[in-house]
């Protein structure tokens, strides 16, 4: 299948990319044998741009974020964050280019259950050594309307609120880009469309560029441009503005 | 703010959540430690009672011994001029009670003089004055003597029992003989009687085996023992005697306090060591449980020494409780024998806490607890963050990284090198941890031999089997490591029994066809062609032998003192005290000469020969044609090595190390040894016989000295057997915890089956089958390596045929397929239990 690549998405363009992904392949081991996850993918996200990957179930989106994230190596192919290239990057080095410039929410929340809800927040901060941690991650708690909840523990909180706890946690660091895999995926109608007016406000007001995966069309057309996937690539690119 | 401060919060917050994920991790360290810490306080505690008390022990500043001869006039004069001087001799005799022969036995007769004890008080029931219970009348000598002796011959106080050519009257028991310790290994009871008494008994002839001692108080407390023995040898350079002193009273029970508590540490150590591996699983199940949490850390941006360290932390702190609750149960253990066994226990000691096993004891904890953290540790420093959003499909690197597994290599070196440089008998250390490597590494083949072994086997037809098979050999289940941990218990107590029966084989079934009934000591030159013609003439009486018997201290190898000579460790026994000497004209018929001429010719009259023991000249690096010089009573008598012998010690027969050639040796006082052998039903009448005929001959029963041996084999057996359970428990630990960690997945298992129809009963034989099986399978693994450890030591190190004791095999995999069942089954009993709906609720 002929790949539908985005090579220039914002034409004239003057500021670099966000997220830059040059023929980005990705294959991983099984027991079963080697299986093909991204099959060469190219896109550049422009700074301050919201994008959504639209796909059925593995088609590759996870993946693709995760190799845009530094989560994952790619097999091949070039990968540039935030202005760094992450190409050839120690798993520490890795490390330290996320605490610094990324900010990710889970579909399953992802917080440690032995930390309250402040501690949580703080963790990106504390790994960046920063002496006001724990201010700002209250400052953070109290920006997704959980203040009266700072020393409670994921336990003790409900799903949305755990997702509001990590999206505290994903933008109290204020990181150039934001990573989003499923985050309404395990919440109801109701408490997914409030945590979605919370992230798409937090990232306006934090001018983060923000990569969106999801199943839901509605959600994606709050994105600036939406890409559709399919068996590890992207077949489809539409601008929702 | 530093990477450690940071993990020390971040430690911190995760320790909130307490222990419980800790708890076999905890239990396995704490019961290494407290095994180690133990050991060595109590170790520390009789060394320490030895050393203080050792005056009292000894009965004096110093002891002098000697064969034969009691001190010269000149030698006592020298002694008393040090302080108070105490002389004792002792001797084994008979003693009988009226006119049944069967009513005499064989006692350890001790003839005191008026000035002991010198330290200490000898107590007797009823209370009376030692001195005056002693003392001489018309009717005869007084005696006191242990229970043992009034429980065999049937005599009370009042009564007499005749000693030599004497009656005497026993007037009180012995309660307490103050340097009774420090007397050595005893054959009879003890008797003691003046030394008026013993001159009436009329039992000093030539050559009668007499052991003359000296104690002396010093009277000046500057004096030290060393300015005593060095004033001694100045003043009696050829003077031959065996000193003993206040720093060192009981050298013996000082070597078998020290052996005993190096092999106990060592037996801990491997408790440490199989302890360890529950640890380890224990914190790689841990680990398991925090992978969510360590790839949110990693995404979150921790980089992998953070991770490292964050967890090393947790479990270092979790070891710390385990050490200090380890230290706290093995510095308390010596209070606690004081309390429960303080009364049986011959041995002085000092019960108090000792900090120097306690430091070894943590330092061996805290290094294993590294050791086996260190490679979980490294393997969850590489999780990778991807898996937060998939179940892995490329699994993770299955070791870490090189540096980290050198470290944890070191700590596991660190532990032997520190076990062997602090040990005053390093070689044993290296063997024994060698071999226990040796062990592990059989049981982990044996292991995995059989795990894929069960993995190959032809699809059974009965689910119960298959399923209760697949429980076993599906990945990552850790059958192997509980084999091998349960294995190492089994294999202990299965070699420990294979070499029990070995020997007791070789002592029941091997020794009596060849061992002689008497051995009958301290016949007289004049009385050997009367008492062989008696002992010859009973019908069934075989195998009769008589020979002269002196006994002599070698005190020379080629003219070089034997304190200055090198000698190996193992033949350092027959130089450090009188041996027994023998001459003959011809070559006895059991005599294997193994190296140089036959014998002498019968009519030799040259300079004295001998024909020595080969293992001893190895030892002593001597060879055809050197010469050792051999004190015996006073005189030094230099003997050329003729030819060499192969002695086996296991006939039980007499066994002379130096056969010496007549001339020289026969012309100094001597007796003669015999022994003969004849039918059981005949045994009495011939005791009853030399008995009456030869009062003056002591008769030694090998039956009876056989059941001494027995009982001190058994003993070590049980010994060694207890020691072993401490073991068995860390096996035990190792699959409590492999059971814990696998208990979510059974739960998981039970909930399905339960769902698709299966019963609690039918859960329950699937468990027993699956437990049953791996504790048959690690009572196997452990019999191959126990029966090979058992063939090494009888081989190598007994020389005796190992023989297969079924007793062994059955109780090694019964005992292991036992406890393993009923632990496996109390573990699944959740599992059985479980409502298939509220877990599919809350799963």
């Amino acid at each position: 299948m002929e790949a539908f690549v985005t090579r220039d998405p914002v034409p004239g363009a003057t500021r670099a990319p966000s997220i830059v992904l040059e023929d980005v392949r990705l294959t991983l081991a099984s027991a079963a044998g080697a299986v093909n996850i991204l099959n060469g993918v190219t896109l550049a996200v422009e700074p301050g741009e919201a994008v959504a990957l639209l796909g059925p179930s593995g088609s590759g989106k996870s993946s693709l974020l995760m190799v845009a994230a530094g989560l994952e190596a790619p097999t091949a192919g070039r990968v540039s964050v935030a202005g760094r290239s992450l190409s050839g990057l120690s798993e520490d080095a890795l490390a330290r280019f996320r605490r610094e410039h990324v900010g990710i929410v889970f579909q399953s929340f992802h917080l440690v259950p032995t930390m309250t809800a402040l501690e949580n927040v703080a963790v990106p901060l504390e790994l960046l050594r920063r002496p006001d941690a724990f201010a700002r991650a209250e400052a953070a708690l109290g920006s997704v309307g959980l203040v009266h909840r700072l020393d409670h523990y994921p336990g003790q909180l409900s799903g949305g609120e755990q997702q509001r706890v990590a999206l505290a946690r994903a933008i109290v660091h204020e990181p150039e880009v934001l990573f989003a895999d499923e985050p309404t995926g395990n919440l109801d109608g109701a408490t997914g469309a409030g945590i979605i007016e919370l992230l798409f406000s937090l990232r306006a007001r934090a001018h983060a560029t923000l990569f969106l995966v999801t199943h839901e069309e509605v959600l994606a057309t709050r994105c600036d441009r939406i890409l559709r996937m399919k068996d590890g690539l992207i077949v489809a690119e539409e601008r929702t503005k | 703010m530093s990477s450690l401060t940071l993990a020390i919060r971040f430690a911190r917050r995760e320790l909130r959540s307490g222990l419980s994920g800790f708890r076999i991790f905890l239990a396995a360290l704490t019961l290494g430690v407290a095994a180690i810490a133990g050991v060595g306080s109590l170790g520390e505690a009789f060394l320490t009672g030895l050393s203080e008390q050792g005056r009292t022990l000894l009965g004096g500043d110093i002891r002098l011994q000697r064969l034969y001869q009691p001190a010269t006039e000149t030698e006592r004069k020298f002694m008393t001029d040090y302080g108070a001087v105490s002389e004792s001799a002792t001797l084994r005799s008979m003693a009988s009670a009226g006119n049944d022969p069967a009513k005499r036995t064989l006692v350890e007769l001790r003839s005191i003089d008026a000035a002991y004890p010198l330290i200490g008080q000898a107590v007797l029931a009823p209370a009376l004055d030692l001195k005056a219970a002693l003392g001489c009348d018309a009717q005869g000598c007084g005696a006191v003597v242990e229970d043992a002796l009034m429980a065999r011959l049937g005599v009370k106080p009042g009564d007499a029992i005749r000693i030599g050519d004497s009656d005497f009257v026993v007037r009180a028991r012995i309660v307490t003989e103050p340097d009774r310790v420090a007397g050595g290994f005893t054959l009879g009871p003890r008797v003691l009687i003046s030394s008026e008494g013993l001159s009436r008994a009329k039992l000093i002839t030539p050559g009668s085996l007499l052991n003359y001692s000296y104690r002396v108080a010093f009277a000046s407390e500057t004096t030290t023992p060393e300015q005593f023995r060095a004033a001694l040898a100045a003043a009696f350079p050829d003077a031959v005697w065996e000193i003993n002193d206040r720093t060192n009273a009981i050298p013996r029970v000082t070597r078998f306090v020290e052996q005993a508590t190096m092999f106990l540490t060592l037996v801990g150590l491997t408790a440490l060591v199989v302890a360890g591996v529950g640890a380890g699983q224990a914190v790689e199940a841990f680990l398991q449980r925090r992978r969510a949490t360590i790839a949110t850390l990693k995404a979150m941006g921790a980089e992998g020494h953070d991770i490292f360290l964050i967890y090393l932390l947790q479990i270092m702190a979790v070891a710390a409780v385990g050490l200090v609750l380890g230290l706290a149960m093995g510095a308390a253990l010596p209070f606690a024998v004081e309390h429960f066994f303080g009364e049986q226990i011959p041995a002085p000691a000092h019960y108090a806490v000792y900090p120097g096993p306690l430091v070894l004891a943590a330092a061996f904890g805290t290094l294993a607890a590294l050791g086996f953290a260190i490679l979980p540790l490294a393997r969850a420093r590489e999780i990778a963050p991807a898996g937060l959003f998939r179940d892995l499909v490329a699994p993770s690197s299955r070791h870490g990284r090189w540096p980290y597994r050198i470290a944890a290599f070191a700590a596991f070196g660190s532990i032997a090198a520190l076990s062997i440089l602090l040990s005053p008998y390093p070689l044993f250390n290296l063997g024994f941890l060698g071999g226990s490597f040796a062990v592990l590494l059989a049981l982990r083949l044996i292991a995995t031999a059989l795990r894929h072994l069960l993995t190959r086997m032809p699809r059974r037809k009965s689910q119960l089997l298959r399923l209760a098979l697949a429980n076993l050999t599906r990945p990552g289940t850790p059958t192997a490591s509980i084999i091998v941990a349960l294995g190492l218990g089994l294999t202990l107590l299965a070699t420990v029994a294979l070499i029990q029966a070995s020997v007791e084989a070789q002592v029941e079934d091997q020794l009596p066809s060849r061992a002689p009934s008497f051995f009958f000591v301290d016949i007289q030159e004049n009385q050997i062609d009367a008492f062989t013609r008696l002992v010859s003439g009973f019908p069934t009486a075989a195998d009769f032998n008589a020979t002269p018997m002196l006994r002599g201290r070698i005190v020379k190898l080629n003219g070089v003192p034997v304190a200055d000579a090198r000698i190996a460790t193992d033949s350092r026994w027959a130089v450090d005290g009188d041996r027994a000497v023998t001459y003959s004209t011809t070559r006895p018929k059991d005599a294997r000469v193994v190296e140089g001429p036959s014998w002498w010719p019968a009519d030799y009259r040259g300079p004295s020969l001998v024909s020595f023991s080969r293992d001893l000249a190895r030892g002593m690096g001597l060879k055809i044609g050197d010469t050792m010089t051999v004190n015996i009573i006073g005189r030094d008598i230099d003997l050329r090595i003729f030819n060499l012998r192969d002695i086996d010690f296991r006939t039980g027969g007499m066994n002379f190390v130096l056969m010496a050639s007549p001339g020289v040796v026969d012309t100094a006082p001597h007796t003669f040894l015999s022994t003969v052998r004849t039918a059981p039903a005949q045994e009495e009448a011939m005791f009853a016989a030399v008995s009456k005929d030869f009062p003056n001959v002591t008769v030694v029963r090998v039956k009876e000295a056989l059941a001494q041996v027995g009982e001190l084999l058994a003993a070590l057996a049980r010994g060694i057997a207890i020691a072993s359970l401490v073991t068995i428990l860390a096996g035990v630990l190792v699959l409590a915890g492999a059971i814990a960690s696998g208990h979510r997945a059974r739960l998981y298992d039970a909930v399905v089956l339960k769902v698709l129809g299966a019963t609690r009963g039918r859960l329950g034989i699937i468990y027993a089958i699956e437990y049953g099986l791996l504790g048959a399978l690690a009572g196997l693994a452990a019999l191959i390596a126990g029966t090979l450890a058992a063939w090494g030591i009888a081989y190598f190190v007994l020389d005796i045929p190992l023989v297969f004791a079924g007793r062994a095999v059955a109780f090694t995999i019964a005992g292991g397929a036992l406890g393993t069942l009923i632990l496996g089954l109390s573990g699944g009993f959740a599992a059985m239990a479980a409502k298939p709906a509220a877990r599919l609720r809350n799963p």
